[in-house]
């Protein structure tokens, strides 16, 4: 049996909470959830349909950091879903550091850690011997690293390229069909709840350049940091640019894209039966390889659909515990 | 990669076999061949070759080989181009872009104003040569760099 701490318990943990609740996975139990105030642990794991919010209104819920459970409590894997943060990777890099160090394995979705510390994160987990995977950063449910790492092996990836942020191909989508400004667009997105009130790192093409980059140093092995990336964002973005797009059957996207070792992220002319033309909040990633040439995965970039790729590198930690007989 | 040879023959028989064993001792495939009978000046016969050659660097060689016999090679023109759009959101001065276009040897093809004053948005039609594209883009991305206009180029497939 593997024993979880979910480290992050907001839209995310909760999501993955709930599907747990309705579809348990047989060999995993929950014995930690935590969030910023405090955490709930049980050593025999947490009845989750008993869980009420907020997570503070339980009983047996302890003030302090969640850290402290993974130093003193037997945990085998830490699900960590704080929030990202692209200019310290904390509280994840210091949440994930101190796990694989206590021979945890780790599953995340928080991008920060991979963006700021992936080598001196993969290289802890290789010296502990301990696994350490990160599907839900890029892309959502698209299982993109999965991919390449088990369907891939042996072809040479030359260049990856993609819609990697739903809430602007959100706002673009509207530009295009609805003929809005920018700034109506993003404002109903807003209100959808699709953008956040600071929407910033979206529109500026942050995100995606993060995502680019998480890509680029990962599955290319490359060495960049954001500074290598030119990003330009949407803002500048006319509907009588879209509509002149319109006219030769076209639109605009941002694209973020790694290509002969340069990586990008900027608004693109797009034909509209081009494969990477996805529409709404989808995402949609396109790689190039010597021997299979080309291949385009679409899928909801964000949202609950994110929990499809948590689980899977659940299952994996599973499969591959159970394939060593740790336990 | 294929071009186009227009080469200055002298019209004496045999000059044109040798030219062609230039081209194919390098590698080259003959496409097709245009004798410009009606342009002949000082005793030249501008011929068009259409060859494609493995490499550009073969290419070359297969000039230097042409030239070496006493065959002036009067141009070499890509026949790989590429007709793409840009769009320039924001003002920029037109003759600035026409001027870079010629410099980098690019055609355009297409040119048009959208938008209004305030907001306006130029989309422009280009015919480049292949090897030339890169180069045009990093001209065009330059001279936009001063202003505050967004360039947007067409995604590749
Ligand atoms: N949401 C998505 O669709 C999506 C998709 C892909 C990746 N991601 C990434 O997944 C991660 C989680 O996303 P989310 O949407 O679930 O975020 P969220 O709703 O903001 O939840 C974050 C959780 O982390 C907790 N937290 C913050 N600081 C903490 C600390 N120092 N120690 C312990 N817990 C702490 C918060 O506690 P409180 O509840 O006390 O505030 C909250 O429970 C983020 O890194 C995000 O970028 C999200």
């Amino acid at each position: 049996m593997i024993r979880a701490l979910i480290l992050g318990y907001g839209f995310l943990g909760k999501a993955l909470a709930k599907r747990l609740l309705n579809r348990p996975v047989e060999e995993l139990k929950i014995v930690g959830l935590a969030n910023s105030k405090g955490y709930l642990y049980k050593r025999d794991g947490l009845q989750l349909e008993k869980i009420k919010e907020p997570l503070e209104d339980n009983e047996g819920f302890e003030k302090g950091r969640a850290t402290e459970l993974l130093t003193k409590e037997y945990i085998d894997l830490l699900i960590e879903l704080t929030p990202t943060n692209i200019s310290t990777g904390e509280p994840g890099i210091t949440h994930i550091r101190t796990a694989l160090k206590e021979e945890i394995d780790v599953v995340t979705a928080n991008k920060g850690p991979v963006l700021l510390a992936l080598k001196e994160l993969k290289r802890i987990a290789d010296e502990k011997n301990v696994i350490f995977k990160y599907e839900g950063t890029v892309g959502g449910g698209i299982p993109i690293f999965s991919l390449v790492n088990k369907c891939l092996q042996g072809d040479d990836i030359i260049s990856i390229r993609g819609i990697l942020n739903g809430t602007t191909n959100y706002i673009l989508t509207r530009m295009h069909f609805e003929g809005l400004t920018f700034e109506l667009a993003l404002r109903e997105a807003i209100m959808l709840g699709i953008a956040e009130r600071n929407p910033t790192l979206d529109v500026e093409g942050i995100d995606t350049a993060v995502k680019i980059l998480i890509l680029a140093n990962s599955i290319m092995n490359l060495n960049k940091n954001l500074s290598d990336v030119k990003i330009v964002g949407v803002t500048k973005v006319t509907p009588e640019a879209i509509s002149a797009a319109k006219d030769n059957g076209m639109t605009i996207k941002l694209i973020g894209s790694i290509e002969d070792g340069e990586l990008s992220v900027e608004p693109r002319l797009i034909r509209l039966n081009h494969p990477l033309c996805v529409h709404g909040t989808l995402n949609a990633i396109n790689i190039k390889s010597n021997v299979l040439k080309t291949l385009t995965l679409i899928g909801e970039g964000a949202g609950e659909s994110t929990v499809a790729s948590l689980l899977n590198d659940i299952y994996d930690v599973i499969k591959e515990r159970h394939s060593k007989i740790k336990f | 990669m294929k071009v186009r040879l227009t080469l200055g023959l002298v019209d004496r028989p045999g000059t044109l076999l040798n030219v062609l064993e230039q081209i194919a001792i390098h590698g080259g495939n003959i496409i097709s061949i245009i004798h410009n009978r009606d342009r002949i000046t000082a005793g030249y016969v501008p011929v068009s070759i259409n060859v494609e050659f493995p490499s550009s660097e073969q290419l070359e060689k297969a000039k230097s080989s042409i030239e070496s016999i006493g065959v002036p090679v009067m141009e070499s023109e890509t026949l790989e181009k590429k007709v793409e759009t840009f769009l320039l959101i924001g003002a920029i001065d037109i003759d600035l872009i026409t001027s870079t276009l010629q410099n980098e040897g690019a055609r355009l093809i297409g040119l048009s104003l959208i938008g209004s004053s305030k907001t306006p948005c130029l989309k422009l039609i280009i015919d480049t040569p292949l090897e030339k594209r890169h180069r045009l883009l990093k001209s065009l991305q330059s001279v936009i760099s001063s202003s505050d206009c967004l360039l947007i180029r067409e995604e590749e497939n």
